[in-house]
């Protein structure tokens, strides 16, 4: 008791602990109190305020390097797919289109049927392997895990939880379109007496429902709608 | 230097070149204690049951080592641009002298890889040597096999050809079906929506510099931890036996001689207590 040194010391026998007149010594308040900004402290922050700053410098360029190009959307253009005369009626054509990127080609299956023309993408909806078309079912096969989708492209077995997506296409001839948009989103309806000098164009990927609804394209994998599209809100 | 003085009848080898070799080891040894703890982290007290499972962490480090000096040594020759990649992989197992050896203990030893560190991961689950203190150890060891599959995933992709494409196009897909962020996550992984030459370079980064990098710092600590905490006895161990063995006896006695709540310590001085029958004076 009454160890006002702080040495640890007990005190000597017969020393008054008492109350005593004279105040001690004030302890050094500031250092004690945590909430009081000491030189030291203070010097301390700014250091470590400046080092947060350089480390920042640093490390936002070279995240945003990495990061930032890859989770932009996809530019796209409208890619000229070859002339309408190439496409029988009543026959799905099998052809390869470049995409927006160099390197990102795709193939895209242009089925033109009751005068209407969908382009549909070969990238099975369940993990993305390239899906094979059946000339004899008219019908689409997935080799890897065994997903199977019907002439439109909805889903009849397998693990595919949506159907296959599609293309925006439109024919034009001379700059100015043939034909109008289909009853289907994304379907093109191209008149009997189509131009010779008639092209068609393939667009902007999307996703549909087993109803053709058209949503944002989302990746293989993913639902579009029932409760599980909410997994996937971006 | 500084040590107390030794008294020794050895006054070291005789033969000069013996001589000049111990002399560079004092050398480096006076200035970094590396000998020092050479012999700490080697001539460590281990239990007496230690088997060959304990090898198996061992193993799984030389495989790591293996796979990291036959990459150097891949990465020599290998390009990783998506026109020439396959070609110089044509290139590493036709054409250079002994490539097919040197990219086939690469391949090889990923499985190997996998293999043994699953076996090291059980063999410490069933010796329960994950328990206190070697939780972090445990824990180090998670982030080290998540990593290792992430380097088989990097890797796989480097060869361009048909069924690495298509593997890796399906396993970033699986990556994007996650939940909120799985799309975002794949698209840095594929570095954009669509696999391409940024990909390959990408994954090249990441299996060469990125991965390496961590797996070595935690190969470091997973060491670090496991020479200071030591190996574990093995829950079927002699000792262990022994102790428990003591204590069921120490209590079975102070239930015979109907003790109240347990033992009673007489003894002055606490380091040796001593147990007294009920009815004695103390």
């Amino acid at each position: 008791m009454a160890d006002t040194q702080g040495n640890g010391a007990p005190s000597p026998g017969g020393q008054y602990s008492g109350p005593r007149a004279v105040d001690p010594a004030p302890p050094d308040t500031h250092r004690q109190d945590p909430d009081y900004i000491t030189r030291t402290r203070f010097l301390s922050g700014v250091a470590v305020a400046g080092g947060a700053v350089l480390t920042a410098a640093i490390l936002v360029p070279l995240v945003g390097f990495a990061v930032a190009d890859t989770v932009k959307d996809e530019e796209w253009r409208w890619v000229d797919a070859g002339p309408l005369s190439d496409f029988a009626p009543g026959e799905t054509a099998s052809l390869a289109i470049s995409g927006p990127n160099p390197e990102a080609d795709r193939r895209v299956f242009v089925r033109y049927k009751d005068n209407q023309i969908i382009a549909i993408w070969n990238r099975c909806a369940h993990l993305g392997c390239p899906v094979q078309y059946i000339q004899a079912g008219d019908n689409y096969i997935c080799p890897c895990h065994g997903g199977a989708y019907d002439s439109l492209g909805r889903t009849t077995a397998g693990p595919p939880p949506r159907p296959l997506d599609r293309f925006d296409v439109k024919v034009v001839a001379d700059g100015e379109d043939v034909g109008r948009p289909g009853d289907v989103p994304g379907s093109w309806r191209v008149p009997r007496n189509a131009p010779d000098g008639a092209r068609v164009l393939i667009g902007k990927a999307f996703s549909i429902d087993v109803d053709q609804n058209p949503y944002r394209l989302h990746g293989p994998g993913e639902e579009v709608d029932g409760v599980l599209a909410n997994l996937y809100p971006f | 230097m500084g040590s107390a003085p030794v008294t020794t009848k050895d006054i070291g080898p005789k033969n000069p070149v013996a001589k000049a070799g111990e002399a560079a080891v004092d050398y480096v040894e006076d200035r970094t204690g590396a000998r020092t703890g050479l012999r700490w982290f080697l001539f460590r007290n281990i239990p007496a049951e230690t088997s060959w499972f304990q090898t198996l962490g061992f193993a799984a480090m030389a495989v790591f080592g293996l796979q990291a000096i036959t990459g150097i040594f891949l990465a020599m020759y290998y390009k990783p641009e998506a026109t020439t990649a396959y070609d110089s992989i044509r290139h590493i197992t036709e054409e250079v002298t002994w490539g097919w050896l040197v990219r086939g203990m690469h391949k090889w030893g990923a499985t190997a890889m996998i293999v043994i560190v699953f076996l090291h991961m059980g063999r410490v689950f069933i010796f329960g040597a994950y328990k206190y203190p070697r939780e972090l150890t445990w824990v180090t060891g998670a982030i080290l096999l998540i990593m290792t599959m992430f380097m088989g995933l990097t890797g796989y992709l480097l060869v361009w050809d048909e069924k690495a494409y298509w593997a890796t196009v399906v396993a970033i897909n699986i990556t994007a079906s996650a939940p909120i962020l799985g799309p975002y996550v794949a698209d840095v992984l594929r570095a954009g929506p669509e696999m391409g030459p940024d990909t390959l370079s990408r994954f090249y980064s990441i299996h060469m510099l990125v991965i390496p990098g961590g797996m070595a710092t935690f190969i470091g600590i997973h060491l670090f931890l496991v020479a200071k905490l030591g190996i574990a006895e093995p829950p079927w161990s002699k000792r262990a036996y022994r102790a428990r063995r003591a204590e069921e006896e120490a209590r079975r006695a102070a239930a015979r001689e109907r003790l109240p709540y347990g033992r009673r310590e007489v003894s002055a001085d606490p380091a040796t207590p001593e147990t007294v029958t009920a009815g004695s004076d103390s």
